[in-house]
């Protein structure tokens, strides 16, 4: 709840700058719009973008889930299957590399019009950034932590369940903050592709329509579903990581700093 | 003595006629550059354009002429109204909202005379005719008024838009077709997608909207800033450019398969292909033979269509927006 | 399972015998046919610059390292392996569990009934002196205190042998002289290896001293009387200076 009174002002600012830019550099409302008609925009229209915002919505957080479910898993299956790394790293690299507008007709082929390819293509985009910090978290475990379990009778599950997932916690929380950044690209790149429904098939009807206000109202409900999403995400991670120094308001002690 | 004094004078005259001539030339040595950007990738629709350009003809009418091509069709007339782009290919139903959203755009020529969209469902699939389409799923890539079109086709076979579920396809109007996504597309061109159909395997049926309640458009025209047309080296230019377009047409409508060689040679790796030689052969009748012409009345007549859907608010005076330009001198 | 008190293993602790023992870590000769013999229920330091083998010969005691050549046996008999405790540098306190749930780690990773664990945790923790601060964060706690956590994870796990590499080496100079008697009277009647690079520390809490150098053991020092010792008698600084003599000579 803190991050909104800080951003407010920040957010004020923006939206003065824009309104004299327009007024000012007398720039045409079918390039540039002024946020004053935007509002408009926003008000005249709240009940369809509320139903888009609601699909895309759900399609975010549906792909941010199984992506993130998914990621972590095969994660946990590389660090268990030492020799599945040779070949599963390369092709996760590879998912990464081919940019997911290429895929997305293909994707909606399969899937069809529905939701089911918008939210596979947020799962393909936020996939490999879960599990590359999850590798990164569960492979560099503290070798002194492991020689102590291993001391301690812990047997190979034990150790991954014990130790190894815990303290990759932290990388793995970089890599779900990272998802949750993305994850509404992918959304909006499988709805410009097909779709009835959601805020990117707003957008993309308005802007044929040269309907400019509508098209950045439903941007601004993008951008708000985007930055809740990311702060939840946030929250929900602090949460989770609650033995990390800085959360426990330890940072002013000095004994800490030089730990 | 007679002939020492007679040469140094002709040659004097010649020496002027000569120069007179080259001052003549240096009017038009300075080629007017023309930004045209196409409203998709080239295709058999831009015919006239680029036979015209390959024949050298825009070149003689002191024009150097580049194309672009877009990914978004949106872009390019928005684009030409900021000034970053001197003409743009666009569709008449689209110049109708942008000039209700006061884009200062003019459109002065005609490519393609009629509409190209159409209907289309498989030919061996169970829609025979319109009212088949109840309770349907249709496919559109955004343009911003396909749905109005369809609108108006439904009605005009005791149907609504209610009665189909729109989904926007974004292009990929015959694959979602062909794998049975979607029942039906609207935006689809009549000499593209049939024949795209056609080569598949899997013929098409057309369904055509000036048929079906629609009045008739031009599918495809040419647009350029409404400052041009102010007298002045600009408009010279634009009357020469339309002038070009005309000839060009005439060619192709004389000398067909000349012409689509011409054309295909413009880039023998993309465009001569089986789905262009058939796109050609469909797109050949329907080229504006007098690009320039205007008809006022059925301008008008479109914009009262697409007030009264709703995809306009009041349409501004025609010659705000479209004119008939005088042509090249001569 | 040994249920004895922090007092002293239920099981008689036994000496170990190091015959031999030679390993080699990325091309160089960390242990070199070091042989020693640890006495049972004593405390053995071993001092040595850094890089001499301390460590690894602990490793290998500890079953974290394999050999090379040469063997580590128990004087009576029965395998090794499950009655060595292991006190590392580091306290490798985890910190997302809370001080209790570290002393019972072994319990937790053994996957071991936890409510009987979690009452000899708190007892222990009573023992070192942080009956309080059972459900505390490592981070919130000072150096000191995580190193008592570790030691009475180390006696949760009540083991007849201790290994302990440096434990007290990151302390301050008052911490380290307290823990070291509690180590000590914690720890009493097991076998006890220390791995030290203080020549004071060793005295003062071991009854022999061993020099490593070049993976072979120098010279073993026998000392006199009850540990914890008083480090400024005659004896003892004799020992000193003889130490640092013999450190200086590797």
């Amino acid at each position: 709840m803190t991050v909104l009174p800080r951003a407010l002002p920040a957010l004020l600012v923006l939206l003065g700058a824009w309104q004299l830019i327009v007024v000012v550099a007398s720039v045409p409302p079918w390039i540039l719009p002024a946020p004053v008609q935007v509002v408009q925009a926003l008000l005249e229209h709240r009940r369809t973008l509320a139903v888009d915002a609601a699909v895309t919505g759900g399609e975010i957080v549906a792909g941010l889930l199984l992506g993130t479910t998914l990621g972590i898993a095969s994660a946990v299956l590389l660090c268990v299957v030492r020799s599945a790394r040779r070949w599963a790293l390369p092709l996760m690299v590879i998912s990464q590399a081919v940019p997911v507008f290429a895929l997305a007709p293909v994707l909606t082929l399969w899937f069809g019009y529905g939701p089911g390819a918008k939210v596979a293509m947020a799962t393909l985009i936020i996939y490999f950034p879960v599990v590359a910090a999850s590798v990164d978290g569960l492979r560099y475990a503290d070798p002194g932590m492991l020689d102590l379990a291993r001391t301690l009778g812990a047997g190979p599950r034990a150790e991954l369940w014990h130790l190894r997932l815990p303290a990759a916690l932290p990388s793995i929380g970089s890599g779900i903050r990272v998802a949750a950044s993305v994850a509404p690209i992918g959304a909006v790149v499988g709805e410009w592709t097909g779709s009835s429904r959601g805020l990117g098939h707003a957008m993309l009807q308005a802007n044929a329509r040269l309907d400019t206000d509508l098209m950045f109202a439903a941007l601004a409900c993008l951008c708000a579903i985007a930055v809740a999403l990311y702060v939840a995400v946030d929250r929900a991670l602090d949460r989770a990581l609650y033995w990390q120094a800085d959360r426990l308001h330890l940072s002013s002690s000095p004994e800490l700093l030089l730990r | 003595m007679m002939r020492s004094r007679f040469l140094p004078r002709a040659a004097l005259c010649l020496f002027a006629l000569a120069f007179a001539g080259q001052a003549h030339a240096t009017d038009d040595a300075e080629p007017v550059a023309l930004t045209v950007l196409l409203d998709w990738f080239v295709n058999p629709d831009h015919a006239p354009l680029i036979v015209a350009e390959q024949q050298g003809w825009f070149e003689q009418a002191g024009l150097e002429v580049t194309f672009v091509e877009p990914a978004d069709p949106s872009l390019p007339p928005k684009l030409v109204a900021a000034g970053r782009a001197d003409l743009a290919i666009t569709y008449q139903p689209q110049l109708h909202v942008q000039a209700d959203a006061g884009l200062p755009l003019v459109r002065i020529a005609t490519l393609v005379a009629t509409p190209l969209n159409a209907l289309v469902v498989l030919a061996d699939g169970p829609i025979r005719t319109i009212a088949d389409l109840d309770g349907k799923r249709v496919g559109y890539s955004v343009g911003g008024f396909e749905d109005a079109l369809l609108g108006t086709m439904l009605e005009s076979h005791g149907l609504t838009l209610d009665a189909v579920e729109l989904i926007n396809v974004n292009f990929s109007l015959s694959p979602s077709l062909l794998s049975g996504q979607v029942d039906a597309v609207i935006g689809a061109f009549r000499n593209f997608e049939l024949n795209q159909m056609d080569i598949e395997g899997r013929p098409g049926r057309a369904f055509f909207p000036e048929e079906e309640g629609v009045p008739a458009y031009d599918e495809l025209i040419v647009v350029a800033h409404r400052d041009r047309l102010a007298e002045g080296p600009d408009a010279a230019a634009l009357n020469a450019f339309t002038g070009v377009l005309e000839r060009a047409a005439a060619f192709i409508v004389n000398r067909p398969e000349q012409a689509w060689k011409v054309f295909a040679a413009s880039d023998a790796d993309g465009l001569d292909n089986e789905l262009n030689r058939r796109a050609w052969r469909d797109t050949v009748p329907r080229f504006a033979l007098r690009p320039a012409a205007l008809d006022g009345a059925r301008y008008e007549r479109f914009a009262g269509f697409m007030r009264a859907r709703g995809l306009i608010d009041a349409p501004p005076a025609l010659d705000t927006y479209a004119r008939q330009l005088p042509g090249p001198p001569r | 399972m040994i249920t004895g008190s922090s007092s002293g293993p239920n099981v008689r602790a036994p000496g170990l015998r190091i015959e031999a023992v030679s390993l080699a870590l990325a091309g160089r000769a960390v242990l070199d046919g070091l042989s020693l013999d640890i006495v049972a229920q004593r405390w053995h330091a071993l001092l040595g610059r850094s890089g001499t083998g301390k460590s690894s010969l602990l490793r290998v005691l500890a079953g974290l390292q394999a050999l090379d050549g040469g063997r580590t046996v128990a004087d009576d008999g029965e395998p090794l392996p499950g009655r060595i405790a292991w006190m590392a540098q580091d306290d490798g306190l985890l910190p997302w569990l809370s001080a209790r749930d570290n002393v019972m780690l072994g319990a937790r990773l053994r996957g071991e009934p936890r409510a009987a664990a979690r009452g000899r945790a708190d007892t222990l923790l009573d023992r070192v002196g942080l009956g309080e601060r059972g459900g505390a964060l490592p981070a919130t706690l000072s150096g000191g205190q995580r190193q008592r956590v570790a030691l009475a994870r180390t006696l949760f796990e009540d083991r007849a042998v201790v290994l302990m590499d440096e434990p007290f080496s990151r302390l301050d100079a008052i911490t380290r002289h307290e823990l070291q008697a509690l180590a000590h009277r914690l720890l009493a009647r097991r076998t006890v290896l220390l791995v030290t690079h203080d020549p004071l520390e060793a005295l003062r809490l071991a009854d022999r001293v061993s020099v490593l150098a070049d993976g072979a053991v120098h010279d073993t020092v026998r000392i006199d009387g009850a540990a914890p010792r008083d480090t400024r008698t005659a004896t003892v600084l004799a020992h000193v200076d003889a130490l640092w003599a013999a450190l200086q000579r590797t």
